[in-house]
């Protein structure tokens, strides 16, 4: 995974140090906060150590011998930021030193392995093991699981950087620097670790939090109280916030869709997230989500007052939904097609004959999720017209499916059911 | 070392099993035996040694930058050759920079770069039909897959002769003339002194584990005791940092770090930085004008 120097462009590798310092910048003041002048014995040592466990091989089934980075392990006992620091020397050593690595490569290496790499192991294992008592079983496999994500998403890392190269640096028609695209260059750094040194780091990771489980239980309290001070130690179980589930749900899935996309459209910005770009009129999108936005800001407490005080938050929840939904209408026909005649045509050549037949069966009143009034739905109508119409649309589905659900539940609990529902749910 | 090695190398892996262990210790063997062999150039006479430690580092990053700029061939020939002869003049033996180098590179780099000589559009050099797949490389392919294996080769050297030729004391005292903050420095100091340390003791428990079995073990007995001695080793570095922050409070250490700095750039490096200047210009321009 040490990517050498004459892989990356030197522009890549440079741009590379625009997020690296910082963080390390950051990571010196994190780690000198609470350790102050103990800090320098104490990463000095943990990055020999780190270097001395790159050193080992270890066999891996398929009868190859991989090594493991030991950055989740650190970042488990030591917290993250000390770990993003002893990674990072153990690189900066072995591209010095050893040419392990390359010099200008220095920045792209420290950011898969010394920041990436401890930071997504460490996140993982932070929710995996959330609550659970500091010497459980659940912790040691939560350190295994967060050190195999960790590792494999910088190999991920490693990809994109590689990949990214013959799409930005190409000359008279052969590659400049490494030259697979995303197409190549991912699927074989990820899939290369998943099956290999992946397996190799949670294995380690995870038999080596339980080595210290048994034999040194001081190391996971004492200094974890240091570190991290908000992990628990004596099981109680620790409530995540639920916006951070879905603040990190939200990033995973933007993150994945932008590869995918980046993928899908050959590293070309503009067809970022697999959709085009290009034929989005800005413009009226501007006008629609002024018009989404005054809306939003009238509808949304109008909402939270008239409703019942039961379903208050919930029914605030769903108009939101309802207003923000056209939103949706900014993106341009997406790389997977919508799903029309003319698409599925296209895909396989045919038109499954059921689907033609009932296509035409039911017209619905509200036809493509649009109000049919030539204001809502007409083809030159402007996007904020379409945008209201979406909107109306949508709040009138919730009406009428709330309403039926409404219906079923009467119906189902005057026929007997004797348990209350639990305070607070509504049917 | 010599005796571990010694110790080790005459039973080869039987059952290929064993064998990551022979592998691991020789792997930190070769990598300890490396370092002292390069610490020795470095204190021979030459014309490198010589050189300002902070002017000769500016110019290796000069001379690799140029080499990742530059997309002729001609202009990494230019930059290798310069390499060689500053090598010469360093007294650096000439068959070990050049086979350390090339031995390595065309396996790693060559093999990575090798499909994409197939792959790459334009006209082929031959194209051997072998039923229904064709063997035709390119010629677009092979002039992308030759730059590409001779700047990777350039860059290793350029950085290996940085180090080759220069004390390790001396590269971290000239970090901190590229404004590296001090903290880090020191940190990489420590770590290099102590990352020695680590080594003799994994190869002592490596040696110690040796010579106590008898038959074989089996793969998941392997890895339980690896990660076993990784966690020995984690707790000796804790052990380790506290006698040494000791050590360290014992001789009067405050938090700051205080070094001398007693290097005093000569005319001659600034003639070697310049003409390190000229040369990698050349490398990028003659990219420029023969394409």
């Amino acid at each position: 995974m040490h990517i050498p120097d004459g892989y990356l462009a030197p522009a890549v590798s440079l741009a590379l140090a625009i997020p690296t310092v910082p963080v390390w910048a950051v990571a010196t003041q994190e780690v000198k906060k609470v350790l102050n002048n103990r800090t320098v014995p104490l990463l000095a040592i943990f990055s020999a150590l780190s270097f001395t466990v790159m050193m080992f091989n270890v066999p891996v089934p398929g009868g190859t011998t991989a090594h493991a980075v030991g950055g989740t392990l650190i970042a488990v006992v030591l917290g993250p930021w000390a770990a993003a620091i002893a990674v990072s020397t153990a690189l900066i050593l072995q591209a010095l030193f050893f040419g392990d690595g390359g010099v200008l490569a220095i920045f792209a290496n420290c950011l898969n392995m010394g920041i990436i790499l401890p930071f997504v192991g460490y996140g993982m294992y932070r929710v995996l093991a959330a609550g659970s008592p500091l010497l459980s079983t659940r912790r040691a496999v939560a350190a295994g699981i967060g050190a195999y994500a960790g590792i494999t998403v910088a190999a991920l890392a490693v990809g994109i950087e590689l990949g990214i190269e013959p799409v930005l640096f190409s000359q008279n028609g052969h590659a400049l620097y490494s030259p697979y695209g995303l197409r190549e260059a991912i699927p074989a750094m990820v899939i290369a670790h998943a099956f290999g040194a992946s397996i190799v780091e949670g294995l380690v990771t995870g038999l080596g939090v339980a080595y210290l489980q048994r034999r040194h239980p001081e190391y996971l309290t004492s200094l974890s109280r240091i570190f991290a001070p908000d992990a628990t130690s004596n099981g109680v179980a620790a409530q995540r916030p639920l916006w951070q589930l879905v603040g990190a749900a939200i990033a995973g899935a933007v993150a994945v869709l932008a590869i995918v996309g980046l993928v899908e459209g050959g590293g070309d910005p503009g067809r970022l997230f697999g959709a085009d770009w290009s034929k989005v009129d800005w413009p009226s999108v501007a006008t629609m989500l002024l018009v989404t936005a005054v809306m939003g800001a009238v509808l949304l407490p109008a909402t939270y007052l008239l409703l019942p005080r039961g379903v208050k938050r919930i029914g605030t929840a769903f108009a939101a939904l309802a207003v923000f939904a056209p939103l949706g209408l900014i993106a341009p026909g997406f790389a997977y097609g919508e799903g029309n005649t003319e698409d599925v045509n296209a895909a396989f050549g045919y038109v499954p004959s059921g689907l033609r037949d009932l296509s035409g069966v039911f017209s619905a009143p509200l036809s493509g999720y649009n109000v049919p009034l030539p204001f809502f739905s007409d083809a030159s109508a402007p996007l904020w017209h379409a945008a209201i119409g979406y909107e109306i649309a949508g709040i009138v589905g919730m009406l009428a499916a709330g309403g039926v659900v409404y219906a079923i539940a009467r119906i189902l609990r005057r026929g007997g059911s004797t348990d209350p529902l639990p305070e607070g749910a509504q049917p | 070392m010599t005796t571990a090695a010694g110790v080790i190398a005459p039973g080869p892996a039987r059952d290929g099993r064993i064998g990551w262990l022979e592998q691991t210790l020789g792997g930190i063997t070769e990598s300890l035996e490396r370092a002292i062999f390069t610490e020795r150039h470095a204190r021979s006479d030459g014309w490198l040694q010589r050189r300002d430690p902070r002017i000769k580092m500016v110019a290796a990053l000069t001379a690799i930058v140029a080499a990742s700029l530059t997309s002729s061939l001609a202009g990494l020939a230019l930059l290798y050759g310069a390499t060689l002869g500053a090598a010469k003049a360093s007294r650096v033996p000439f068959g070990f920079f050049v086979r350390r180098v090339w031995l390595g590179i065309p396996f790693f780099a060559g093999i990575v770069v090798v499909p994409a000589i197939f792959f790459v559009p334009g006209p082929r050099v031959f194209d051997l039909a072998l039923g229904p797949a064709h063997l035709a490389p390119s010629w677009n392919g092979l002039a992308g897959a030759a730059i590409f294996v001779s700047r990777v080769g350039v860059s290793v050297s350029l950085a290996i002769l940085l180090v080759v030729t220069t004390p390790w004391a001396d590269v971290l005292k000239s970090l901190r003339a590229l404004k590296v903050p001090q903290v880090f420095v020191l940190v990489l100091s420590m770590t290099y002194r102590y990352l020695f340390l680590f080594l003799h003791t994994a190869n002592g428990i490596l040696l110690a584990r040796k010579s106590r079995i008898v038959g074989r073990t089996s793969g998941g007995e392997q890895r339980r005791w690896i990660t076993g001695t990784m966690g020995n080793l984690m707790s000796r570095a804790f052990k380790m940092s506290n006698d040494v922050y000791a050590a360290m409070l014992a001789r009067g250490f405050n938090g700051e770090v205080r070094t001398f700095g007693t290097y005093r750039v000569r005319p001659t490096d600034i003639l070697a930085l310049g003409g390190t200047v000229i040369v990698a210009a050349g490398a990028v321009l003659i990219g420029r004008i023969l394409p």
